[in-house]
């Protein structure tokens, strides 16, 4: 069943990231895609994350097919201008890729290009708006295409984000913009989570909740300090500190377990998104122990 | 204003060393301002150059250096001085620069600053960029702050993911410019703009060069307007 109709099933999903490499070595990452098989509903493709330079998302997004996985391919509007992105999308549509992830990406400032021009033709509100008129057979200056596209499109969404109010009126904006589903940035806090999916559960969107797995109290403590719209609770510092170096990413894969067991028992949204950041082959292990394999 | 900055002295020097003689051009409006172009800013130059036993023939501070024919006019009080120099350093905007170049079409014309941005002076000599000249204004949208301007990315739609207890991915100097058109927009009881989608820019309004004509005996509007 693909992605899409096993969400709208109401089943609950369960996606992975793979972070394409820089450089054109990609055994590793073949090696991640082939114990990922199977295992998951779809695969996110990242698409220069942290704005730094790697392979396109498009073509890992080709491999991941090839491997047997479904893939999202993440798209932001950092690098590309309108044109761009229309003929990517296209390009994407042929190949077999049915998911797309829109995004506005993250500056240039964070990568390793910094003198790089950002783009930002467009943004995440705007590129939902292009999927679907082209999911229409119209192009985004409204010109007749010979085919359409059928893109099932997400977007993403800051939980923690402090102030909340203007994410959460983007997050409508995203909506009417024909968002089908979000995949969160990384919560800890579940408590949070349900009081943010008391406002999401008014819309008609399937809502999968990001994981980042925890490696150690330091990486925690450099969430906190460094990456916006991430709070790790306190108690879950204490609980990887008490673990110990030994155990600590033994811990932080219970954690990340635990916390897909309780959103899924409670009924708390839709799926989740594990982010484990160059520790993919380790998602089976948290499927295993959260009862998902 | 336009902000300009002075280029480095040193590489200027350098870049300049090719001439004997100068004449020094500056400007008493925004060049002045920003400190870059004014007479003391002048003097400074005329001084460094004579140190690398350079001439300096003359220096005009004239009222507005864009404005091409009224710098002309003041430009031919000091015709002599300016029929004797090899080269004119420009110590104003790119715009002065150029109309120098546009003047005096057969002598070497130099910047010695680069050209910023358009600024609000906020205090003596210090700048905030508030406006790109996006030739397409959606102020009126967004509760008078400039999202194209104060958000690094130009977004139009709402704050991104990157925004940190009010502040920029970009820079914690940075207030996100979505949060502060959220707490204006509230303020004024006009939130419900805030839920309206805005839609791409029709960039080819920013479309250079630009030219405008509005002068009743040769309007012709925007060229884009022209098509």
């Amino acid at each position: 069943m693909s992605f899409k109709d096993t969400l709208e099933s109401g089943k609950f999903v369960v996606t992975a990231e793979v972070g394409p490499p820089k450089g054109t070595d990609i055994a590793t990452m073949k090696h991640d895609m082939e114990i990922l098989k199977g295992k998951l509903d779809a695969v996110n493709v990242t698409d220069n994350q942290s704005a730094v330079m790697r392979i396109c998302s498009l073509a890992v997004c080709k491999l991941a097919l090839e491997h047997g996985l479904e893939p999202i391919l993440q798209m932001t509007c950092r690098d590309r201008n309108r044109i761009a992105l229309q003929s990517d999308l296209l390009g994407a549509s042929v190949l077999g890729i049915r998911n797309v992830l829109c995004m506005t990406g993250d500056h240039v400032s964070a990568g390793d290009h910094k003198s790089a021009r950002p783009v930002y033709d467009i943004e995440s509100v705007q590129l939902l708006q292009v999927v679907n008129a082209l999911n229409n057979g119209k192009d985004m200056a409204g010109n007749d295409m010979k085919g359409a596209t059928s893109f099932f499109q997400g977007a993403v969404v800051t939980p923690e984000s402090n102030p909340i109010e203007p994410q959460l009126m983007k997050f409508e904006k995203k909506v009417k913009a024909g968002a089908n589903f979000f995949q969160t940035q990384a919560i800890y806090n579940i408590d949070n989570f349900k009081e943010f999916m008391k406002f999401a559960r008014k819309f008609p969107v399937k809502i999968m909740a990001g994981l980042v797995v925890l490696k150690s109290a330091g990486m925690a403590n450099f969430l906190n300090n460094f990456v916006p719209g991430i709070k790790v609770p306190q108690e879950l510092i204490d609980e990887m500190k008490a673990a110990g170096k030994e155990k600590a990413l033994d811990t932080g894969l219970n954690i990340t377990a635990r916390h897909i067991r309780q959103l899924k028992e409670e009924k708390i949204c839709d799926g989740v998104h594990i982010m484990a950041i160059g520790m993919e082959d380790k998602v089976p292990i948290i499927l295993e122990r959260a009862g998902l394999l | 204003m336009i902000i300009s900055k002075k280029k480095d002295r040193g590489k200027l020097l350098q870049t300049l060393d090719r001439y004997d003689s100068f004449y020094l051009i500056g400007c008493s409006e925004c060049a002045s301002l920003c400190g870059t172009g004014n007479d003391e800013a002048l003097k400074e130059m005329a001084e460094d150059l004579k140190a690398k036993g350079k001439t300096v023939t003359g220096m005009i501070v004239p009222k507005t250096g864009c404005q091409t024919l009224g710098t002309k006019v003041e430009l031919k009080k000091d015709k002599d001085a300016l029929d004797k120099t090899d080269a004119i350093v420009v110590m104003s905007c790119g715009a002065g620069t150029q109309s120098a170049v546009e003047i005096y079409p057969d002598k070497a014309v130099y910047p010695s600053n680069d050209t910023m941005f358009l600024g609000n002076m906020t205090r003596f000599q210090m700048f905030d960029e508030r406006c790109t000249l996006c030739g397409e204004c959606v102020l009126d949208m967004t509760g008078g702050i400039c999202p194209v301007t104060n958000c690094p990315k130009g977004l139009l739609n709402g704050p991104c993911g990157g925004t940190k207890d009010g502040n920029c991915e970009v820079s914690a100097e940075i207030k996100c410019a979505w949060v502060r058109i959220y707490e204006r927009q509230k303020r004024l009881g006009e939130l419900d703009k805030m839920t309206e989608i805005l839609p791409p820019k029709d960039w080819s309004a920013k479309q250079a060069p630009h030219k405008l004509y509005t002068r009743g005996d040769a309007a012709e509007g925007d060229r884009k307007d022209k098509k």
